[in-house]
């Protein structure tokens, strides 16, 4: 049966509330159980006589809906608890964003401040209504668990979408700090990782958000029929092995999405918000402070208001806060894995914007595709750690690996002698692993460095897929036989497990793993 | 057959101590209504018509073995410089002198202005009242607003009630007190042995809504004049308002208790729809107040 509406006008109070109620009485006669539908658009006031007759009505009619509500009615029904016991929709205020300054855009809308103290986020789709209670809800979870951001206090209408105001009171994007104030770069790069550690950080209830492996593994699975057969597989596999992971992610975490109100730093955008792997987030970074403007480098002028450059800088300053290192090639891992992630979502969605149908489109995807491929090549998974650096074991990259552990030593302290002991032991093996391992073709290697409690002590583990081989398999040589009469080899790992206070090897999945401890 | 073995016994029965008959603005006799209360299933219930108790004595004279079970009840409008109350007096002695006296002078201010209502229509708007209709009106227990508004639709001065009311009788000034103070109300059923109950508080004389901390001051100062109770569950109250008063109620140390405010075919309120739910526990507040008022039920 189709909803009967009734409209509501001017006051209702004690004057007229029975004669009110009396005439919806009348008009619902023929239909006792259809739904009803009270049309508030015209009701200026209702005291609680009216409120009475409602209420009584909700009691005949239980399916009873009010729409169009304004606001100082709204707060009535809102205060007086009748909005917990039916539907009250509110009448939206219309705002014009003509000639508003645009200060952020994400993935389902644009954000304009409308005047001093308040931004109006609209929304790109028609039907937003859903998006919105989303972002809402969202939003304040996220507040809940410790993340500041801005809530919004309406729901307006703009155009032919919606719109959620928020208030930000004197509020600069990072992107208009980083255009106007490129001395600032440092600042922003700081506040704008620790922001993303506090992100990471928080533990998500679990079903509260959506999980963003999901998103990407339909984006890979999307991409596979575009791209050769095994590339495409291993791209899904890929993304397939990421595991599990409840801690946030914003999703859209750019330099436009964190605003400065006054000395707080502010988190907006919240719509994407979802849990999983960092690496998800730090691909869709990648994208919007690099990648996307790696084919046109005009493109991050338009859109966040700062050169090709500054975007490059920043995004490589950041990876290195974020991961806390300064070694370039542990800065490459992880950028590359963001990277796969990146290319896969940009040349997604240039096809679905009909990419391949213009000769431009067509370059700018074969030239996302190009990059794409050749990173799947050698990549092996998309995980990353900071603890843990993958390298190509070949001796040149020796000092790559030595400065990654050296960093993660400085960190914890550790004395400089057993530093310079580490470093012989750490050399010996990686060197040992880039010839023979692979020899005579090329292969990876990681180092993974872990610090342990009782006692106290440094790990450092090398992982290789090359030829099973134990090195404490060995016999020690004899020390005491003059050099010309010892066996060529076998010092080293013998000077090894002299520094060291623990070397254990084993053969596991087809990987040599070997773990020096030292004692601190 | 007291009700408090019957309420011990099932805990929760179906009740309604806000009930207004002829003897104020509602439209049932008291046999009427004492007839719908029982085809209600109402075990306990009051009389609760404005400024006037004779049902009190009346009712009980009709109840029959194994009727509902009456306590005797009153509703006065009282009035002070901070706004509008009505004031709720449950198991008082109906021969008390403090009651009658609080009731004559009720009595009185409503005639005096009925008198200075029907005096203004007369002299400002030139209405003619016949006097059978005036004695008829005057001769009321409780006559009001709605009988005067009545009268005037029926002699064509106006084409309906609300607007009889808004357009004329409110136009109507009335000079010294016309009102009880709420004060005065709690003292005089204190006086008579019964509990002062403030009815549907959020709503004021009915028409007002009165939130937060205005609700919690208004509180403060009549549980100052004396008052013990709240009538929490109102047929005019959502779940929230209902849960909030209870916590006032809890917070003050208040009785609870619940009415519908009937007027018959006055009000469009269904008799004992007073949004308690029988299926749950009834909050502590009121199963004291049951218990409190179980000997003095008629």
């Amino acid at each position: 049966m189709e909803p009967i509406t009734i409209s509501l006008s001017g006051r209702i109070d004690s004057n007229n509330a029975a004669a009110v109620e009396q005439d919806i009485t009348e008009k619902l006669a023929s239909a006792e159980n259809a739904a009803v539908v009270l049309d508030a658009e015209n009701l200026e006031y209702i005291s609680s006589a009216g409120l009475r007759v409602i209420l009584r009505l909700k009691k005949s009619h239980p399916d009873l809906r009010i729409s169009n509500v304004r606001t100082e009615v709204y707060d009535i029904l809102d205060m007086t608890g009748f909005t917990e016991m039916m539907p009250v929709e509110k009448a939206y205020r219309v705002v014009s964003v003509e000639g508003c300054e645009e200060i952020g855009r994400g993935a389902n809308g644009t954000i304009y401040r409308i005047d001093q103290d308040n931004v109006v986020k609209v929304y790109n789709n028609a039907d937003a209504l859903a998006d919105i209670q989303h972002e809402r809800e969202v939003a304040k979870l996220a507040l809940i668990l410790g993340i500041p951001t801005a809530i919004s206090y309406d729901v307006v209408r703009v155009g032919e979408s919606y719109g959620s105001v928020f208030e930000l009171l004197n509020a600069r994007s990072f992107s208009h700090i980083l255009a106007s104030q490129p001395e600032k770069l440092d600042w922003c790069v700081r506040e704008y990782v620790e922001m993303l550690r506090k992100i990471h950080g928080t533990l998500v209830p679990a079903g509260k958000l959506p999980d963003v492996k999901e998103t990407a593994l339909d984006w890979a699975r999307f991409l596979k029929d575009y791209l050769p057969k095994e590339a495409g597989d291993k791209l899904v596999s890929l993304v397939e092995a990421v595991p599990h992971d409840d801690h946030m992610i914003h999703g859209d975490y750019h330099t436009k999405n964190l605003e400065l109100q006054n000395d707080e730093v502010l988190l907006i955008d919240m719509d994407t918000l979802a849990v999983g792997n960092p690496i998800f987030e730090l691909a869709s970074m990648f994208n919007a402070l690099q990648g996307y403007s790696e084919y046109d480098h005009e493109v991050i002028l338009k859109f966040q208001g700062f050169d090709f450059e500054t975007g490059k800088t920043f995004w490589r300053k950041s990876l290195a806060a974020y991961l806390e290192t300064n070694c370039e090639a542990k800065l490459q891992e992880v950028e590359n894995k963001a990277r796969v992630l990146g290319y896969t979502r940009m040349i997604r969605r240039s096809i679905r914007r009909g990419g391949l149908e213009t000769p431009e489109g067509k370059k700018e995807i074969e030239f996302w595709k190009e990059r794409l491929l050749s990173l799947l090549e050698k990549t092996d998974t998309l995980v990353f750690s900071r603890n843990e650096l993958e390298i190509e074991a070949a001796t040149e990259r020796l000092p790559d690996v030595q400065s990654f552990i050296g960093e993660r030593l400085e960190k914890v302290d550790c004395p400089f002698k057993a530093q310079m002991q580490i470093g012989v032991a750490v050399e010996e093996i990686f060197v040992n692993i880039a010839h023979y391992a692979y020899a005579p073709d090329k292969g990876c290697a990681t180092v993974r460095v872990e610090v342990n409690e009782a006692p106290v002590s440094v790990s450092i583990t090398f992982i290789d897929h090359g030829v099973p081989y134990d090195p404490l398999k060995k016999d020690d040589p004899d020390v005491a036989l003059p050099a010309d009469a010892r066996e060529i080899g076998g010092l080293g790992i013998f000077m090894t497990k002299k520094l060291m206070d623990d070397v254990a090897y084993e053969y596991r999945d087809g990987q040599n793993i070997l773990t020096l401890r030292k004692n601190l | 057959m007291r009700w408090e073995k019957r309420c011990l016994d099932m805990n929760c029965p179906k009740i309604d101590f806000h009930i207004h008959t002829v003897i104020s603005d509602g439209t049932d006799t008291l046999p009427v209504l004492l007839d719908k209360v029982r085809e209600a299933g109402i075990e306990i219930f009051s009389v609760t018509d404005h400024d006037a108790v004779k049902a009190a004595s009346a009712l009980p004279q009709l109840r029959q073995q194994g009727d509902p079970v009456f306590l005797p009840g009153v509703e006065f409008s009282c009035r002070d410089e901070a706004g509008k109350y009505h004031i709720l007096g449950y198991g008082y002695d109906p021969e008390s002198e403090s009651i009658r006296s609080a009731v004559d002078y009720g009595h009185s201010l409503r005639m005096k202005k009925v008198t200075a209502r029907l005096d203004y229509l007369r002299e400002h708007f030139g209405f003619d009242f016949p006097p059978g209709e005036l004695s008829q009106i005057l001769s009321l227990d409780n006559p009001g607003k709605p009988h005067i508004a009545n009268l005037m639709v029926k002699l064509g001065y106006s084409k309906t009630k609300e607007e009889a009311i808004a357009e004329y009788i409110n136009k109507v000034r009335i000079g010294g007190p016309s009102y009880l103070r709420p004060e005065q109300a709690i003292d005089a059923i204190l006086g008579a042995g019964g509990i002062p109950v403030l009815a549907h508080p959020f709503y004021g004389d009915g028409d007002q809504l009165i939130l937060g901390d205005e609700m919690k001051a208004r509180l403060e100062t009549l549980s100052g004049f004396g008052l013990r109770g709240v009538e929490a569950f109102y047929s005019g109250f959502t779940v929230r308002l209902i849960r909030q008063m209870l916590s006032f109620a809890e917070h003050f140390g208040f009785y609870v208790t619940a009415g519908s405010d009937y007027h018959g075919k006055n009000k469009m309120i269904a008799l004992g729809d007073t949004g308690l739910d029988q299926t749950l526990d009834y909050p502590e507040g009121l199963l004291r107040f049951l218990r409190d008022t179980a000997d003095r039920t008629r």
